[in-house]
């Protein structure tokens, strides 16, 4: 349907719009001046040194480190145990379950968040990491539950069927064959699960106290002002960012190998 | 032993977690925008006032608000999609199979880079003196710069560059899973690449599509940051309308009533879409 | 960290037990129990940076926490949704001092150890900071929302007067400060009202005036949309802002700039002070006396987030410093400028609904 030619100068263009705000952001990280805009006077580490000693910068990155594999294993957990349940037995009540299981999906973050808020202040229950966490869960358990899902099919349901017949038991069977069989997909889902909490800004700005995650750290450096410091930082979250990506596909790769 | 076994209660958890968390909070919101500010003190008194105060309040600016965020929100759903498709099909159909996971990979790589920061970085890009004006006027395309950020433009730039990425892989995802005898055989039948596509793979895509499109809508209409940073508040969304209502005078009633509309919109949304997705598919 | 991290997640099977690890550490962490050796401070955002805060935590050996907010609406929900005894110090607005006070939030100071005489005597304002012969806050920082702008595309003349805010000839690159009870009391300077006499009367006038001007900015925004509009050009003039926009980046960018028009501009006043239901005073009111000291101060009026005037004239700092925050123009400033005015709540909100007017508009 479309040309040899096309076809990449399209990729070309798609790929140039995707990455030019991430090309302007990593060069003035390197910045001489105090503005991040042309022309450009760099190369200079001054800002990338104020952004290592910066303790604000390390703690959000500690923070939301702690709040994204935090959630994100709870996440999976639920979501393991829910799309198991749902899958390998069928009820009465199962349509609605599954509509309440994905519900919160179609609700925006804002409004989560602050209904949270609401929530945690009427029984008097205090901001921190904790809350933020299990807003992070809210918002992407029905993600780890649609993904693991789907990939519950009757394929493996034979499997554990031969397991049983073979006398092991529930958790047996559920530890040793049907864990180990969605072992890409279970991480899959925590890997996506994490991204979303690393990267999540209202929630944690609505339900945060001292400990603030990075991406409020950012937001308020970012309202006292434009720095090449902003710059660095967000080159410094990138390239863990891709690390951590490098090495789950490491993961993923190694373990579909293993499978076939 | 049997009836206690992972099948029969598994699900209760991940149910009690969203019944508590996410369930009970919408209820108390819905309380609080039932409420009115008393002397400072909020007190449940069953009233609609924060609901009309949305209807007549500051000269009608919240129904615009809602307005606005309708059509930014269209817009940005709609370019997502147009931008996104094309390179999910040349994606699919285009790069060697070896190759995409890899290609893909890199497509959506700017997606981890923070979000508050991408937003920042668009308006560096947009400025007067950023890359794109820069350019241009060396190409001689621009006799002087113009300003680009600050915009309904600027903010719908910045959502499309985000959610394309989304769009990009939930589109992706669908397409690879076509099975190719369908494109086969409607070539054997002497259909030509066009008529495939129009009539074999553009309907088989079309879950793939509403999923991206509805999770982009969502997740939009719903977002604070893109059109603060760079929409320069020439006009005014209602996720902005909300936070005015929280920051200065903390007004958690009207912003609750607001959150409420904003959230009957999501499901109207919902209910249109409701037919292409399948949830539990994703 | 990052290599033992790796160390643990390569091996699959230990994958579980990271996540697992991860949950542990949320519990033992000690940021999560509230040890006994911390200060809560809530704050604006320039007492935030380490220059400031780390000579007074190591000197007492304490963990110094602090949270940012934006407004005083914040500052008060964000205490009514905490336990007593979780605030220690409160950075605050003056003009909001005597209503804080009245919700009996602040403790009073030890009046004979603070350095009441070397505050700039402007800024004393005991109406504000006693209530019943008793001191309540300090004032600490000080400032102006006024006009800042780009020397070398404003004409001088053009910004000597306030009506340089909807002066056509700027058409499209005027910048406004999105705060709306400043930028709305500088609107009414240049329409000839005073900001303490602003009522309800006076907010027809204002909103007309409001409206004109949004026709001709080309932003409203926070102060780094507006700051980031002035460095690259797509605004010239920044409709209240001032040096707490500009100060920090003078010596890079010479070219930005601020002033006072003849018909003045908005002084803003920040005071510090204790929680009444605090544990810990007596550390607390020692963060006081530190952020009132000279170094303290110097560390204050240098802030990373922003650069103002601090409030005791013996602030240690260099002469650079000084010229950056025009220290010895400061009487003729004082002079010519109108304390920030509080509107009462009726006020107040009938303000913040012609602004989302505006905004929407």
């Amino acid at each position: 349907m479309v040309g040899r030619f096309a076809s990449w100068a399209y990729l070309g263009i798609a790929l140039l719009f995707i990455f030019l705000p991430v090309l302007v952001l990593i060069q003035f990280s390197f910045q001489g001046g105090m503005a991040p805009v042309p022309p450009f006077d760099g190369p200079s580490l001054r800002w990338w040194a104020k952004v290592m000693a910066n303790r604000k910068i390390t703690d959000g990155l500690w923070n939301s480190l702690l709040v994204g594999l935090g959630s994100a294993f709870m996440a999976t957990v639920l979501g393991f145990l829910a799309a198991y349940a749902m899958a390998r037995k069928r009820r009465r009540l199962s349509g609605l379950y599954q509509f309440l299981l994905m519900a919160p999906i179609t609700v925006s973050y804002l409004i989560i968040g602050m209904g949270l808020q609401i929530f945690f202040n009427h029984l008097g229950i205090g901001k921190s990491l904790w809350v933020i966490g299990i807003g992070h869960v809210v918002i992407n358990l029905p993600l780890t539950f649609a993904i693991l899902y789907s990939q519950l099919g009757e394929h493996q349901a034979n499997i554990e069927r031969a397991a049983y017949d073979l006398g092991a038991s529930d958790a047996r069977v559920v530890l040793e064959i049907t864990v180990p069989m969605l072992w890409p997909s279970l991480l899959a889902a925590f890997f996506i699960a994490a991204t979303l909490s690393w990267d999540e800004f209202v929630i944690a700005f609505l339900l945060s106290r001292f400990d603030v995650t990075l991406p409020v750290v950012i937001w308020s450096m970012l309202r006292s002002g434009l720095s090449p410091e902003l710059n660095a930082a967000g080159t410094l979250v990138f390239g863990i960012s891709i690390l951590a990506v490098a090495l789950v596909e490491l993961l993923l790769w190694r373990a579909r190998r293993n499978r076939a | 032993m049997k009836t206690l076994s992972l099948k029969s209660w598994g699900h209760l958890p991940a149910l009690a977690w969203t019944a508590a968390f996410f369930v009970l909070p919408l209820i108390a919101m819905l309380l609080m925008s039932l409420s009115e500010r008393i002397e400072g003190r909020i007190t449940l008194t069953w009233t609609f006032a924060n609901y009309q105060a949305f209807l007549t309040k500051a000269e009608g600016t919240f129904v615009g608000a809602l307005i606005n965020s309708v059509e930014v929100t269209l817009l940005t759903t709609v370019l997502s999609v147009l931008v996104a498709y094309p390179l999910a099909y040349i994606l699919a159909y285009r790069i060697p199979r070896q190759w995409q996971r890899l290609v893909l990979v890199l497509t959506v790589l700017p997606f981890w880079t923070s979000y508050v920061i991408r937003s920042y970085s668009w308006l560096l890009v947009l400025s007067e003196n950023g890359i794109i004006n820069q350019s241009l006027l060396e190409l001689g395309l621009l006799s002087e710069p113009v300003g680009m950020g600050n915009s309904r433009f600027a903010t719908v730039l910045g959502f499309v560059h985000f959610f394309a990425m989304l769009l990009t892989l939930t589109i992706y995802a669908n397409l690879v899973q076509i099975k190719e005898s369908y494109r086969k055989a409607a070539a054997d039948l002497g259909a030509n690449s066009l008529q495939t596509f129009w009539h074999v793979t553009l309907p088989l895509s079309l879950p793939g599509v509403a999923v991206g499109a509805f999770l982009t809508f969502v997740l939009a209409i719903g977002d604070y940051i893109t059109p603060q940073i760079l929409g320069g508040s020439k006009e005014l969304l209602l996720p902005q309308a909300v936070m005015l209502q929280l920051g200065r005078q903390a007004d958690f009633p009207l912003a609750s009533a607001l959150s409420m509309v904003l959230m009957l919109v999501v499901t109207a949304a919902f209910l249109l879409s409701a037919r292409h997705l399948k949830m539990g598919r994703v | 960290m990052i290599s033992s991290f790796t160390r643990n997640l390569i091996s699959r099977r230990r994958a579980l037990q990271l996540g697992a690890a991860g949950l542990a550490t949320m519990t033992i962490t000690p940021k999560f129990a509230k040890a006994a050796d911390e200060l809560n401070c809530l704050v604006w955002c320039d007492h935030t940076h380490a220059r400031l805060l780390d000579p007074f935590a190591e000197k007492h050996g304490v963990t110094i926490n602090v949270k940012e907010y934006e407004g005083t609406g914040t500052a008060y929900s964000l205490v009514e949704q905490s336990q007593p005894g979780d605030w220690d110090v409160f950075v605050i607005d003056s003009v909001d001092v005597p209503g804080a006070v009245e919700k009996g939030l602040l403790a009073e100071l030890p009046e004979a150890e603070m350095p009441w005489d070397d505050i700039f005597p402007e800024l004393r304002q005991p109406q504000l900071h006693f209530k019943d012969g008793k001191l309540y806050a300090m004032p600490e920082k000080f400032g102006y929302n006024s006009i800042a702008f780009n020397n070398t595309r404003v004409a001088a003349e053009d910004v000597a007067t306030a009506a340089v805010m909807w002066n056509p000839k700027y058409s499209g690159r005027i910048a406004i400060y999105n705060y709306y009870i400043p930028t709305m009391e500088m609107v009414a300077l240049g329409l000839g009202i005073r900001p303490d006499t602003i009522t309800q009367m006076s907010l027809p006038a204002i909103r007309e005036k409001l409206l004109e001007m949004k026709k001709l900015a080309s932003v409203v925004g926070d102060v780094v949309t507006t700051q980031n509009a002035l460095l690259t050009g797509a605004a010239d003039i920044l409709v209240a802002g001032g040096e707490y926009t500009v100060a920090g980046m003078m010596v890079e960018k010479p070219e930005l700039d601020w002033t006072l028009p003849k018909e003045g501009g908005i002084r803003w006043g920040q005071a510090i002070g204790v929680f009444a239901d605090s544990a810990k005073k007596d550390l607390a009111t020692e963060f006081v006396k530190y952020i009132l000291s000279p170094q303290g101060q110097g560390a204050l009026a240098t802030a990373d987030c922003y650069w103002a005037m601090p409030a005791n004239a013996k602030a240690e700092l260099d002469d650079s410093q000084k010229k950056q925050l025009r220290w010895d123009q400061q009487p003729g400033f004082i002079a010519n400028s109108h304390p920030y005015f509080i509107p009462d709540a009726d006020l107040d909100a009938a303000m913040l609904d012609v602004w989302t007017e505006v905004l929407g508009a």
